[in-house]
């Protein structure tokens, strides 16, 4: 790592930055519609209960996001939040690296610092070749979840906005802008976008037939009337293994959601606990929060790094088969 | 006698196992990863990653619980 020699552009660079622009925009469009798993209701049944401690016109936060137009739209507050956060993001970037300099300064020491950090990193889990091929995709996961998360606990997020004047005041309904990975939408995105991507990894590095025999062939040795009865339990506890693999994006997904939608409802509970006396309200419902925002800040940064984490487990395990298959040979 | 008792527990208690068994889950990864670090002090980096992995593991079972019901 250092300064390059010469600045003409690499074809294979300016894809992958095409690719991660894609990634990053194109990620909280995917999927409007994956929202079947919960009931606005149910969840804010749930919301209330947690809010509920003596404040009749608090509901929660809405597990939904709230689209920006007036009528129903495509774009909503979660998105627009997405979208300053990979604005943001190119631009520190790209404003750090204007004039590279041999010894690292400010911005670009914190970028070379961050990148190196997590390549050595992965490359303790992961291996040296499948960290070349891969290390674009868990970086900026990493990355983007992490300033997302804390970008949704910044004041003013999610309490500007529109909203109904009710006798407690005036009451946001719908935020100008909410937690980005607080909308299953977004999660449910990156960790589609994953799945893709590690059906590609697998099948590049195996080949289809490597595929197929690294989830339902024996593995170990056996040998004679024991080795048919291996063959045949493998090919059932493929079955296991794929259904497992179905649900990972799943869990990926409701992981990153519930930890961050729990927080933002939680930080809602907290500033709303102290009701009656005004200037005990106006007191409590700012220091009350603070530990919780603390908490919230670790909660971030500690499911960004188990998103990378696991997203790079589930790819050493498909992908180093055929790494031990090489080591063999020297 | 036992309806009335019963309808005075509320909440829900497939939630409530969850998180139940979430909650001891964590805690017995962290204990585990505490002891292992006690016994190895200069293992702290692998051990926290492990330790890391474990509790978002099992800390994901009680979000199954809470945002996914059944449709209708």
């Amino acid at each position: 790592m250092g300064v390059p020699e010469t600045q003409r552009p690499d074809p294979m660079s300016l894809m992958k930055s095409i690719l991660a622009a894609l990634i990053l925009f194109a990620a909280p469009a995917c999927l409007p519609a994956a929202q079947q798993a919960q009931p606005p209701d149910a969840a804010n049944r749930a919301a209330e209960s947690v809010a509920s401690q003596g404040a009749p016109a608090e509901h929660g936060i809405p597990s939904k996001a709230q689209p920006l137009g007036r009528e129903a739209g495509f774009v909503t507050n979660s998105m627009l939040v997405t979208w300053t956060v990979a604005l943001g993001l190119i631009f520190f970037a790209r404003y750090a690296t204007r004039r590279i300099q041999e010894v690292p300064a400010g911005a670009q020491n914190f970028w070379e610092w961050l990148v190196e950090g997590l390549y050595e990193f992965l490359e303790g889990i992961i291996g040296r070749d499948l960290v070349k091929k891969t290390f674009w995709f868990f970086a900026t996961i990493f990355i983007f979840i992490l300033f997302t998360n804390w970008f949704g606990l910044i004041p003013g997020v999610g309490t500007i906005g529109w909203g109904i004047r009710s006798e407690h005041g005036f009451e946001i309904t719908r935020p100008l802008l909410r937690g980005g990975n607080a909308d299953l939408n977004m999660t449910f995105a990156m960790a589609s976008i994953f799945t893709v991507l590690w059906l590609i990894w697998a099948l590049r590095s195996n080949g289809i037939r490597g595929f197929a025999l690294h989830i339902f062939g024996p593995k170990g040795e056996s040998s004679g009337f024991i080795k048919y009865m291996m063959v045949v339990i493998f090919f059932f506890v493929g079955f296991l293994e794929l259904i497992s693999i179905a649900f990972r994006p799943v869990s990926l997904s409701f992981r990153l959601y519930g930890n961050i939608f729990a927080g933002e409802n939680l930080l809602e509970a907290m500033s709303n606990v102290v009701q009656h006396p005004a200037w005990a309200k106006a007191v409590f419902s700012v220091l009350l929060p603070v530990p919780f925002y603390f908490l919230e800040l670790l909660v971030g940064l500690v499911q960004a790094f188990v998103f990378m984490l696991l997203t790079t487990v589930f790819t050493a395990l498909i992908c180093t088969h055929d790494e031990e298959h090489a080591q063999e040979h020297h | 006698m036992l309806t009335p008792m019963l309808g005075e527990i509320g909440g829900n208690i497939q939630v409530g196992l969850c998180g139940l068994g979430s909650a001891i889950g964590v805690g017995l990864v962290g204990m585990k990863a505490s002891e292992a670090v006690g016994r190895n002090p200069g293992a702290f980096g692998k051990v926290i990653v492990l330790a890391v992995l474990g509790m978002a593991l099992a800390e994901a079972i009680v979000f199954y619980a809470l945002f996914i019901k059944p449709i209708g």
